[in-house]
């Protein structure tokens, strides 16, 4: 993870039209509407539909999760990055190493496995922030689909239960040179915080790792365009 | 190199109330295991980073003992009468230490006469506590800059100008030294490319490193004023006959005014292990944290202060140790090691000294301590490193959770 996510501020259970071109490099984070549905139909077992227009349709289906019921919320970040996808992913994929493009990381140790599904690592927070640590195990790693997702078992830290999706795929408007990255996730609210504070939370920590992904993976492909020169 | 003072000689100084606090201190284990930084001494003729441990360095000292600022100079000068300005030194002690965190964050910078040359009337002396978080590399650059980027603020506002407009131009030279310190904090973090890594933070983000910042509280002690700027949750706090003035309000997220200055700016404060802003920085200003700009901003609140006959001392201060000990508490320990130590001496020639001689291997000793003059001044600097080491004690006995970094500056007129 993010070892502690937030969400964004101002937007709310609105759904917005993305316009790539515009918005290029701002993550862009949509509520989750499931609260209100809830509380509306009284339906259980449903698809959540809260990132619908937002999470491009290409991966959208390995952001689909169940309807996050009552105590629960989600939500997606949305980051494009000037670099192709191949470089992104090199950078995504190695769970053993969140520090390469993840802020707030102090240091990561592996407990199990070695960077494969299964992997467990214990992530060391920097100072000033309302974790000290995190636990997390990675349930997907997909180099066909550009696909990884963990999961947070254990740590200090407020978030029960978190688990995250990330995918990686070429922006259509240019797939050989930009690439789009989405992080969804879905998380307990805390005892004592409502749905949107978790959100603005946990938005606020994926943001500010997918625009360093941004920055590190464009580094990186610039210096691959150089050596290729 | 760092004053040390020794097990013995701190007992044998402190009173009762103060020893008592000792005692608890020492009753715990967990204390003597706790690092006190010592402090350092640029070579001779240089100002001096007093009290702070460097990025890196991990030094071990006995419980007892602790890390007190020591200071060099240019040539020492006569001086007449008792006035204020009259004074060429000034008297203060310095103590830093971990605390129960694994990292020392904490900055301390101490500038004597920091604005000689310029055409400032009397000496200024600039003080300040930088408490980082994220890294340590925020906090240092303002050890290393803030003072000068007073200095060149002052400068600048106070050229072809009346020294009457001294109060109003105080505002505006912190402001914007402030803003030039979070300018270079935020130019530093994004234009790091190879070279030599500065700080831990940057081996591991070496794209950026806008999620670290610092608090920033400054005195400049001059002959008729004290000015303070502040910007976070570090403090400043005047001790005047007794009562505690506070010279610097905390910038915590739920202030009333931070509130609607945060939600003003479309930022939100949540209740996440307390007040933050976003949910996840616990102070709302502070210099460097570029991703939560503009809800934290570097814009210091500044208070100008006459002096008076009866200010004792300014206490400076990280969170660390006013978490845990009132504004109150914090005055009569200092007031009661002034009190074992006697009155501050006369004005003259006359320079702080070590009270023991630095620790073998200590770099840059020597030269500062060479002159030993005016044993009565010594005595004087004791009582504010005997009360800095105090209160730092006193805060890890209250089991502060952060670092500590305390800094005490007399302020009593002396007997003519």
């Amino acid at each position: 993870m993010p070892c502690i996510p937030a969400s964004s501020p101002g937007i709310p259970h609105q759904h917005q039209h993305q316009h790539h071109r515009a918005l290029a490099g701002v993550g862009m984070a949509v509520g989750c509407a499931a609260e209100a549905a809830v509380a509306a139909a009284g339906v259980a077992g449903t698809r959540c539909g809260a990132h619908d227009g937002e999470v491009p349709m290409e991966v959208a289906r390995h952001h689909e999760h169940a309807e996050p019921g009552s105590g629960r919320c989600c939500s997606a970040v949305v980051q494009h990055v000037a670099a192709p996808a191949a470089a992104v992913w090199s950078v995504v994929r190695r769970f053993d190493q969140p520090q390469a493009y993840k802020r707030f990381v102090r240091s990561c140790a592996l407990l199990a496995g070695d960077g494969g599904v299964g992997t467990l690592r214990e992530v060391r927070v920097v100072s000033g922030l309302p974790a000290a640590s995190s636990r997390e195990r990675l349930e997907i790693l997909d180099d066909e689909s550009h696909v990884l997702s963990f999961r947070v078992v254990g740590g200090e830290h407020r978030l029960k239960n978190y688990l995250s999706v990330t995918t990686v795929h070429p922006s259509p408007s240019a797939p050989t040179a930009a690439t789009v990255v989405v992080e969804s996730y879905v998380v307990d609210v805390p005892p004592g915080n409502t749905p949107e504070d978790t959100r603005v939370f946990v938005d606020t920590i994926v943001k500010c790792n997918l625009q360093s992904l941004a920055k590190t993976a464009e580094k990186l492909a610039a210096g691959a365009r150089a050596a290729g020169s | 190199m760092a004053a040390e003072i020794c097990r013995e000689e701190a007992a044998k100084s402190m009173p009762a109330a103060a020893a008592g606090a000792t005692a608890i201190a020492r009753r715990r284990r967990r204390v003597e295991g706790f690092r006190f930084a010592a402090g350092s001494l640029e070579p001779p003729q240089e100002d001096a980073d007093a009290g702070v441990a460097r990025c890196g360095k991990r030094q071990r000292v006995a419980g007892a003992r602790a890390g007190a600022g020591a200071a060099t100079a240019g040539p020492c000068r006569p001086s007449a009468g008792a006035e204020f300005g009259s004074r060429w030194w000034p008297r203060y002690g310095v103590t830093s230490v971990f605390g129960r965190r694994r990292e020392m964050e904490d900055a301390v910078s101490i500038r004597p006469d920091f604005l000689r040359g310029s055409t400032s009337s009397g000496k200024h002396h600039f003080f300040g506590v930088f408490d980082g978080h994220g890294c340590s590399h925020v906090a240092r650059m303002c050890q290393d800059r803030m003072h000068e980027l007073v200095v060149d603020a002052y400068k600048k506002a106070v050229s072809g100008k009346e020294a009457a407009a001294a109060a109003p131009a105080w505002k505006d030279v912190m402001e914007k030294g402030f803003a030039r310190m979070d300018d270079e904090a935020t130019i530093w973090a994004k234009s790091r490319t190879g070279g030599e890594p500065a700080c831990r933070c940057e081996l591991q983000t070496p794209a950026r490193c806008d999620h670290v910042g610092s608090t920033a509280v400054v005195a400049v002690v001059g002959p008729n004023r004290v000015v303070v700027a502040n910007s976070g949750d570090s403090r400043a706090v005047l001790c005047r006959a007794g009562v505690p003035v506070p010279l610097s309000v905390d910038h915590k997220p739920d202030r009333p005014d931070e509130l609607e200055r945060i939600k003003a700016a479309g930022g939100r404060v949540i209740y996440w292990d307390g007040a933050r802003v976003l949910g996840v920085l616990a102070m709302s200003r502070a210099i460097g944290d570029g991703y939560l700009k503009p809800y934290v901003t570097s814009e210091p609140e500044v208070t100008v202060t006459e002096r008076a006959d009866d200010d004792e001392c300014l206490i400076l201060a990280s969170d660390g140790l006013w978490d845990v000990v009132t504004n109150e508490m914090a005055c009569e320990v200092v007031r009661a090691c002034f009190r074992s130590n006697g009155p501050p001496s006369p004005p003259g020639c006359s320079r702080p000294k070590a009270v023991l001689p630095p620790p073998a291997g200590a770099s840059g000793g020597g030269g500062g301590d060479a002159v030993v003059k005016g044993v009565d001044k010594a005595e004087s600097d004791k009582a504010c490193a005997d009360a800095a080491l105090l209160l730092a004690k006193l805060a890890i006995a209250r089991r502060s959770a952060d670092n500590v970094s305390v800094v005490v500056v007399d302020l009593r007129r002396p007997v003519p």
